[in-house]
């Protein structure tokens, strides 16, 4: 898929792409809530988020070619980055505590990852596997995904943020739903507690 | 035609996630209360999102953006704070490196660019090509100038200098090619003269144009930014024209060395660059005459057609009045590349 980059963002990109230090803050300044928000949503853990965060910019600034402002806009690319980082981030965390302990009631071992007075660990479980299978949903569906839920946008503000007409977005974002919903009636593919 | 429950079940993932637009909002409850498939699906649907909400806890909140960002910075340093004339330069050295680490994850360096030249070539044609200043400046350069240099027109001893480094870059890993560029770009970013515009001021005469120091880092700018287009084209990546700032002083640059070239007594003709407003307009050529035609280039085009990236007869143009004159502006624009 091909959209017409968005004049702010091809600006943002080009004057990362030459060194300006202030782009990165002006990117921060209008994003960094959304990576916060998406990460924290994902690992549970204000400290994670940070971490996450600094990653995600890192990786903007540092590697500012992996953006191409023609493929989408630097919102949905910064959300779904973040969201990426965060779930490798549990994944991480997760083998972690399974070469510690071989007991899985670990989970709450993980400082201020443990599910809250109000989630059961059986909930916080699903929950990993459903942002496991969101990380992995085509692209397209991702991007919806992203804008719809995450970044708080109408499914008619998300097509026209995608360049997609309205009827595109909504079957996306059902699609995209009815998949994650499968995801926990299927048994999971062990794959992903090994982290591949 | 789509019933009205084929068009509420197509909401229902929206409105799983609160991403109906404000005309639905209504209707989709009015429809749930009254389909039996469609409230089962949107009950699973609002259950697998409640999961992915997990428990409302408050957002973090936002830590400075000094604190995220140190990790970014450490990791590439930004285009360092330099005088006006060198910003254009600082900011072309930091786009061909960031290009280059595209290159060093994935490894296409033998892929050919330009004249003969792979992205290895490329970067070590650089290393001649700054060095001229480098010398200038007293940066020591990194090979014995060559001997008999001073009586070899400058054109021979540019292509005989360029073609000695990529041959001794050639044998040396690609990665030491590019931290040898670097580490001299960033020398000629270091040195007094790209943070002073007073010790920037006296001309020198580098690859047979006299300019002040202050020019030759636009000039060097001129070149690493049309290289680095080079080796984005040929991996098939867009690269950004510079920041319109300093396409400006490019501009500018290429326009009054173009001036030079075609000289007092060539027709005149009103060349203009697309986009510049009323400053970004001059009469090349004689003074003395009516102008014979005008010309409108892209800003990008016009760098392009002077660094010949462009054949005169190709460059996209607005052209009015007597052809002939504005052939030969052409003509001597494509005429000023070395690159």
């Amino acid at each position: 898929m091909r959209v017409e980059p968005t004049l702010s963002d091809a600006e943002l990109h080009r004057r990362l792409v030459y060194g300006d230090e202030s782009a990165l803050g002006e990117v921060y300044a209008a994003y960094g809530g959304l990576v916060r928000r998406v990460a924290v949503r994902v690992t549970r853990s204000p400290a994670a988020a940070e971490d996450v965060a600094q990653e995600v910019f890192a990786q903007l600034w540092s590697r500012p070619y992996a953006f191409d402002a023609r493929r989408g806009t630097l919102r949905t690319w910064l959300s779904m980055l973040a969201h990426r980082r965060a779930v490798d981030w549990v994944r991480g965390e997760a083998r972690q505590r399974k070469d510690t302990h071989a007991d899985d009631a670990a989970l709450h071992a993980i400082p201020d990852a443990a599910p809250g007075p109000d989630e059961t660990v059986v909930d916080r479980e699903r929950s990993l596997l459903l942002h496991t299978a969101l990380a992995e949903l085509p692209q397209p569906q991702r991007e919806v995904v992203h804008l719809a839920y995450f970044a708080g946008r109408t499914y008619r503000q998300a097509a026209v943020e995608l360049g997609i007409p309205e009827g595109t977005a909504k079957t996306r974002l059902r699609a995209a739903l009815r998949r994650l919903a499968e995801s926990l009636a299927d048994p999971p593919d062990p794959a992903w507690e090994r982290g591949a | 035609m789509s019933t009205h429950h084929e068009r509420m079940r197509d909401l229902l993932a929206a409105w799983a996630v609160g991403a109906l637009a404000p005309a639905d909002e209504k209707t989709v409850p009015l429809h749930l209360a009254e389909c039996e498939p469609c409230a089962a699906e949107a009950e699973r649907l609002r259950e697998t999102v409640r999961l992915l909400d997990g428990p409302r806890r408050p957002v973090p909140a936002d830590g400075t953006a000094d604190g995220v960002l140190a990790l970014a910075l450490r990791s590439r340093p930004p285009a360092p704070r330099v005088a006006r004339h060198a910003a254009p330069y600082a900011a072309a050295v930091a786009g061909l490196r960031s290009l280059l680490r595209e290159v060093e994850g994935r490894g296409p360096w033998g892929t050919p660019v330009v004249h003969d030249w792979d992205v290895h070539a490329t970067v070590a044609h650089l290393i001649a090509a700054d060095e001229p200043l480098a010398r200038c400046l007293g940066l020591a350069a990194r090979l014995p100038e060559p001997a008999g240099a001073e009586e070899t027109p400058w054109r021979d001893a540019w292509a005989a200098r360029t073609a000695e480094v990529i041959a001794y870059e050639h044998r040396r890993p690609p990665e030491e090619t590019v931290a040898t560029w670097s580490a001299r770009a960033g020398a000629l970013l270091a040195a007094p003269e790209a943070t002073d515009p007073e010790r920037a001021a006296h001309a020198i005469t580098l690859m047979g144009a006299r300019l002040p120091v202050a020019d030759h880092y636009v000039v060097r700018a001129f070149e690493t930014w049309i290289h680095t287009d080079d080796i984005g084209r040929a991996l098939g990546m867009t690269v950004p024209p510079p920041p319109d700032p300093h396409l400006r002083r490019l501009v500018r640059l290429a326009v009054r060395v173009l001036g030079t070239a075609l000289g007092p007594t060539a027709p005149p003709v009103l060349f203009a660059v697309a986009g510049g407003g009323p400053g970004a307009q001059w009469v090349l050529g004689s003074e003395d005459e009516p102008v014979r035609a005008e010309l409108v280039l892209e800003p990008v085009d016009f760098c392009l057609l002077v660094g010949g990236r462009y054949a005169p007869g190709e460059v996209p143009r607005g052209a009015t009045g007597d052809a002939a004159a504005i052939g030969a502006v052409l003509e001597r624009a494509a005429s000023l590349a070395w690159l």
